[in-house]
């Protein structure tokens, strides 16, 4: 049997029968989930060969599937992210209600992400789409919590998103006659000089899922909403599905263009490049500017989530070498990190309750592995060297300055990823730092089953700082099968076209020299002996705290901020969507108020078009 | 016995006039299993048929041995069997779905099954007959059932919604009658066949005028806006099984007469573009109203009206693929509305007002029809695997041949609205607070079969739509393949019997 | 000659005239009058235009009955046409049912809303 469809397969039959098994218990339900992504997963990286492809058709419709190098990359985080997931979901969902719906969906939507992998041509790329998007649906409501607001606003922006994929793929059908993604590219259908509309209504239709703005609104809520264990492949593995459109599409526009100086006038791909780059750099500044804002660390977060993706964004839509390297690097890292830090998030939710953090704290000393997830993950996501997120910004900053034609590009990347550092602290600190707080005080660490996950992303973590070309490896080799040419890397060394590079092996080493003396020294200081008060044990200037006033500043942590950017938070996008969506909603109220109730009226409405029909029947019908 | 498509509209007739005295002589339970006997035999003589006419052929059937264009005939070509054989299957499964419908008494149930037999009869008459006159006829008796059916309830406002639809109804039977009557003055004949032949033999003006007529007077069944303000009070105030049957059947026997008449009655390409339109603001007024309909079934009426508006359209694009596709959306709408009244009504069993809002949590109480209400409304938004995605994949590309972006782009946001209502109601269904009082009335096993024989069509033609577009081929080539039709009506020589 | 002629348009014209006049008064009862008789009678005048005007399609002055006897052989092409006679009579009967239909409907809609009155049978609407 083919090795396409056995994947595909065992991932069904998973998902079948941990919906089946979901009534019995929950752990065995968990269990068969993460055994058909793991077996799914073992298949796929030792059966499947590159470049191989399969053809099979379906009515009229020819379809193709295949893996190569470029999917290749997308494999590694969905698969990777999944396997390791599922098994932390065993004992995250352990105990809870419709465990088997989760199960069902979680490995429904593997499954489809890996569909879309194989996918080479856009029918079936398509339906796993749409399937991706219902099971995730399907999830974000899983917690009951805001329902119709969450799930109408993911499943309306996802509906925008797919149907605007959709008017694509009929249109390239309509102009070339193919489904197949390799000839529609042959045909130019992602050229600008044909027409501009196909490729940009792709870019809509994958930017949403990449949480672009301003098609951004549904993901905060969706992210912090659903389980974590699935927000760990939300955020981490789900998003990259549209790193990975736009990246098909975007580098086809330029290097076509690079090549041929095929450009219309009136719109080139220079407006679309600059255009997204903003985009993508404003998504950036915005989702970081309300990750600070945020007392839930899951909605920190989701925003810190959707910050990411704009660098990505800006990556792919410079369209260099680097920048596309960098964008894809930091994809694949950020599918680590950030799962790692979702799964920290799960574990404190899991064990402490909740995760705001003016009411968790101190849970260093709990849940001691945790914390030391929790603390390589933000070190990666602040891009502090020497771990992985460190390389994938430097990558990007270099592509940035020297390719980017547009400092204020560089400016307000630079102004997101240091204000970056605030949120990052506020992470760690909230969490695990800070006095204890009486409610958390039997706290435990999290179960096996959650640790082993978030400590092998963490280690992965280190080695992609360290040695970041086995990452450069599957990545050059995916940008050469959609288009660039000679992508070269080297295991621990970066900036090749700057001149001066950076051995990432030397920094790595200094860092952690100097880590384990700033830790050898913390903890001989800490033997003396620390005196432990309670959060509320505080005496202010002359004022005497109210019983129950916790004023240790972990409230309103970012207060001196918050009044310098107030302003901007008058204005959300959120806020724009929700006007357009209820002036939509009283419309339509006013338009069905046609239905009087009134069968006198019908019986006027037909004669009124009974004799309009015939006053310009000459006009409509004569042939 | 030859089996012949006289045997569709025969049987049930004779049926029909029976059963009253079977019931009473031989046993009381006769009138409720004879109209599930006459469905059965009707598949029965739709697999023949089907397999008898293969690709391409046309059987005519002429009645009482009077040949075309004098008598009167049957024609069952690929895509007017197609039409039957969907609506005896649809009536078929709701016959057992209705079988023992707790909510129709012991008493009214002879009523209900002779009428529904009926109202099936009449609507595969329409997609039969070769004359127009009779296919007047039978629109008749599908329209009268209808009433009767509509206002069935006692307790609700059928008999308001039915005197609604009789009023338009009415209308529409008029129309056409005067557009019969102009039609035969000009042409001496009833024979649809001979009609298509000669209509260019009409005046322009009085052409159009039969045009005209034809459309509105059809267009009030095919719930063309502004035409449909019967159909919303029709859908939710009629029992669950016969608001599937309003959605799977009689509507379709109203979009094919008007498809016929276009297509090939006066083969008039100007009236695509007045299908395209009519189709697309239809389809726009109808969904944006069911976006705030708080009752389920009158959401499912509205959402029905816009799924017709769509079909409309679909013709309207006119090229062969959309025809397909056409055909495609109206085999899906019949099934897949079929499944979400079905499963509709027994979600909603014990609220008189149908509102969404008692659906809320439903999904535990009621695991397997609210799964069956989910595969149901994922299939309508179109969402893959379900069936429903492939017929908007075929009229979407079928547009895109004709750089139809503006129309395309009409549809899928008219879909997104469509998509929000549906997924308010799943969601309600599965992630709403469970309301302890509501009592739930679990299905019969009948129901259940009925409903998910549904659902596995769904999911099988969704995952492999290979099995039906065959069929759905040959029925669009037989639409469009004018003289084919009218050769095969006039020039047969053999009256068989 | 002359005369008879214009005898002839003069019906003709006067019973096309009578129908088209039966119909705009049904359409006039039903579409303006409020009580559910009156759009019931209404409909049943538009039917019985409809049906007149059909009839009087299909008569031609001076043309016999299209019956076939022993000794009207030749006749046959001086015999109306018979079909819109047959149509009309179908016609008829549906037209029948569906009043019937009507009637009842508004004895059940007086009953349950105590009106009969169509502008306050309204509470099914948007």
């Amino acid at each position: 049997m083919n090795s396409f469809f056995l994947i595909l397969l065992i991932l069904l039959a998973g998902a079948a029968i941990s919906f089946a098994l979901g009534k019995i218990s929950s752990i065995i339900s968990g269990t068969v989930a993460f055994l058909s992504i793991a077996s799914a997963s073992v298949l796929f990286f030792t059966q499947l060969k590159n470049n191989t492809y399969i053809e099979f058709p379906l009515g009229e419709i020819q379809l193709q599937w295949g893996i190569d190098s470029f999917g290749y990359i997308f494999a590694l985080i969905v698969l990777g992210l999944g396997s390791l997931a599922s098994l932390y979901s065993i004992s995250y969902m352990q105990n809870k209600e419709r465990t088997g719906i989760f199960y069902f969906n979680f490995v429904l939507v593997i499954t489809s992400m890996v569909g879309i992998i194989f996918s080479q041509d856009f029918i079936s790329f398509f339906i796993f789409w749409e399937i991706m998007t219902w099971s995730s649906y399907l999830l974000i409501i899983f917690n009951k919590k805001d329902v119709k607001e969450i799930g109408v606003k993911y499943m309306i922006f996802s509906a925008i998103g797919a149907y605007s994929m959709l008017t694509a793929i009929v249109m390239i059908k309509g102009n070339y006659n193919t489904f197949l993604i390799s000839d529609a590219i042959q045909a130019g259908a992602f050229n600008f000089t044909n027409n501009e509309y196909i490729p940009i209504l792709l870019l809509i239709g994958f930017a949403v899922k990449a949480a672009t703005m301003p098609l951004h609104v549904w993901a905060p809520k969706a992210y912090s909403n659903s389980p974590m264990s699935f927000t760990v492949i939300f955020s981490g593995a789900m998003s990259k599905m549209g790193v990975l459109g736009m990246a098909l599409v975007l580098v086809r526009i330029f290097t076509f263009n690079a090549n041929n100086e095929a450009i219309l006038p009136n719109f080139s791909p220079i407006i679309l490049q600059q255009t997204l780059a903003w985009l993508g750099a404003i998504t950036a500044v915005i989702a970081t500017l309300y990750a600070l804002m945020q007392d839930d660390a899951k909605k920190l977060l989701a925003y810190s989530s959707i910050a990411q993706l704009g660098y990505i964004t800006v990556g792919l839509a410079i369209g260099t070498k680097l920048s596309v390297m960098a964008a894809l690097f930091l994809a694949i890292v950020h599918g680590i990190f950030k799962g790692a830090l979702f799964m920290v998030a799960g574990a404190v939710e899991r064990q402490a309750g909740t995760t705001d953090m003016t009411k968790v704290s101190g849970l260093i000393r709990k849940m001691p592995f945790t914390f030391f997830t929790a603390l390589i993950a933000i070190i990666a996501l602040a891009g502090i060297p020497p771990l992985g997120g460190f390389v994938g910004k430097w990558m990007l900053y270099e592509s940035l300055i020297t390719e980017s034609n547009s400092y204020f590009l560089v400016i307000l990347v630079f102004f997101s990823s240091t204000s970056a550092f605030l949120y990052c602290y506020r992470f760690l600190f909230g969490l695990f730092l800070g006095q204890e707080e009486e409610a958390t005080k039997d706290v435990k660490e999290a179960p096996i089953t959650m640790i082993i996950p978030m400590l092998i992303l963490s280690v992965l973590l280190m080695v992609t700082g360290a040695y970041p070309g086995i990452l450069f490896d599957p990545i050059a080799k995916g940008m050469e099968t959609i288009g660039f040419n000679n992508v070269t890397w080297d295991m621990s060394v970066l900036g090749n076209i700057w001149g001066n590079s950076v051995n990432m092996i030397y920094v790595w080493l200094t860092i952690v020299i100097v880590f384990i003396a700033a830790f050898i020294f913390l903890t001989l200081k800490g033997l003396k002996g620390t005196r432990y008060v309670s959060t509320k044990d505080i005496s202010t200037s002359g004022e005497i705290p109210l019983e129950h006033e916790n004023l240790t500043f972990q409230i309103n942590f970012f207060q001196p901020f918050r009044r310098a950017a107030a302003p901007m938070y008058k204005r959300s996008m959120d806020k724009i969507w929700n006007e357009i969506g209820s002036g939509l909603e009283s419309l339509f109220n006013f338009t069905r108020k046609i239905y009087t109730g009134n069968g006198q009226t019908y019986a006027i409405f037909v004669i009124a078009f009974l004799v309009l029909m015939l006053l310009l029947k000459d006009t409509l019908f004569l042939n | 016995m030859v089996i012949s498509p006289v045997h569709y509209i025969a049987v049930p007739l004779l049926a029909a006039f029976l059963i009253p005295l079977l019931s009473k002589f031989i046993h009381k339970e006769l009138a409720r299993i004879v109209p599930g006997i006459v469905f059965l035999y009707s598949i029965f003589i739709s697999i023949t048929l089907m397999l008898q006419i293969g690709d391409k052929g046309i059987i005519s059937e002429v009645i009482a041995g009077w040949q075309a264009p004098w008598g009167i005939n049957l024609v069952f070509s690929p895509f007017s069997g197609f039409l039957a054989s969907l609506m005896s299957i649809i009536g078929f499964l709701i016959w057992l779905y209705s079988y023992n419908f707790k909510k129709i008494d012991k008493e009214q149930s002879q009523k209900y099954h002779i009428l529904q037999m009926m109202m099936v009869t009449g609507a595969i008459g329409i997609v039969l007959t070769g004359d127009i006159f009779n296919l007047f006829v039978f629109m008749e008796i599908t329209a009268i059932t209808a009433y009767s059916l509509t206002s069935f309830y006692r307790e609700r406002d059928g008999a308001e919604a039915g005197f609604k639809y009789l009023l338009i109804g009415s209308f529409a039977s008029v129309l056409i009658l005067l557009a019969i009557m102009i039609l035969y003055t000009q042409l001496g004949t009833l024979n649809m066949a001979e009609i298509a032949q000669k209509s260019h033999l009409i005046p322009t003006s009085l052409k159009t005028t039969i045009i005209v007529l034809f459309l509105v007077g059809f267009g009030i069944e095919a719930e063309m806006f502004p035409l449909n303000g019967w159909a919303p009070d029709a859908y939710s105030q009629s029992p669950g099984p016969i608001g599937a049957a309003f959605a799977g059947i009689v509507v379709k026997a109203g979009v094919y007469a008007l498809v016929r008449v276009i297509f090939t009655l006066f083969d008039i390409h100007g009236a695509y573009d007045f299908l395209i339109y009519g189709g697309l603001i239809t389809m726009i007024i109808a969904e944006t109203s069911a976006l705030a309909q708080t009752n389920l079934k009158r959401m499912l009426a509205y959402s029905s009206i816009g799924q017709m508006g769509f079909v409309l359209m679909a013709f309207g694009i006119g090229t062969h693929q959309a025809i397909v596709g056409a055909l495609f959306l109206m085999f899906n709408h019949a099934i897949i509305k079929s499944l979400l009244f079905m499963s509709g009504s027994y979600l909603t069993y014990n609220s008189l007002t149908k509102q969404i809002s008692a659906l809320s949590g439903l999904g535990k109480k009621l695991p397997l029809v609210s799964i069956l209400f989910g595969i149901g409304a994922f299939a309508i938004v179109g969402l893959p695997p379900f069936s429903g995605f492939w017929s908007k994949l075929y009229v979407l590309s079928a547009a895109a041949d004709k750089n139809m972006l503006l129309l395309i782009m009409t549809i899928l946001a008219v879909s997104i609205v469509e998509i929000i209502y549906y997924f308010r109601v799943v969601s309600t269904l599965y992630y709403g607070k469970q309301n302890p009082e509501i009592e739930i009335q679990k299905p019969s096993i009948n129901a259940m079969v009925s409903m998910i024989a549904l659902g596995i069509t769904i999911l099988v033609v969704g995952v492999y739509p290979d099995v039906i577009t065959n069929l759905l081929e040959n029925a669009a080539t037989a639409l469009t393949d004018k003289a084919t039709y009218i050769q095969s009506v006039l020039t047969q020589n053999l009256p068989i019997n | 000659m002359y005369n008879l002629e214009l005898q002839n348009n003069l019906i003709t014209t006067s019973v096309y005239g009578s129908a088209i006049a039966l119909i705009l008064i049904g359409l006039y009862a039903v579409l303006v009058k409020k009580n559910l008789i009156k759009i019931v009678i209404g409909l049943s005048i538009i039917d019985a235009g409809i049906h007149l005007l059909f009839v009087a399609i299909g008569y031609i002055k001076g043309f016999t009955a299209p019956i076939f006897s022993p000794g009207s052989e030749n006749l046959a092409n001086k015999m109306v046409d018979p079909v819109p006679q047959a149509l009309v009579l179908t016609a008829i009967v549906i037209g029948f049912a569906t009043t019937a239909v009507a009637l009842s409907l508004v004895i059940r809609l007086y009953k349950h809303h105590n009106t009969a009155r169509i502008d306050q049978i309204k509470s099914l609407k948007w």
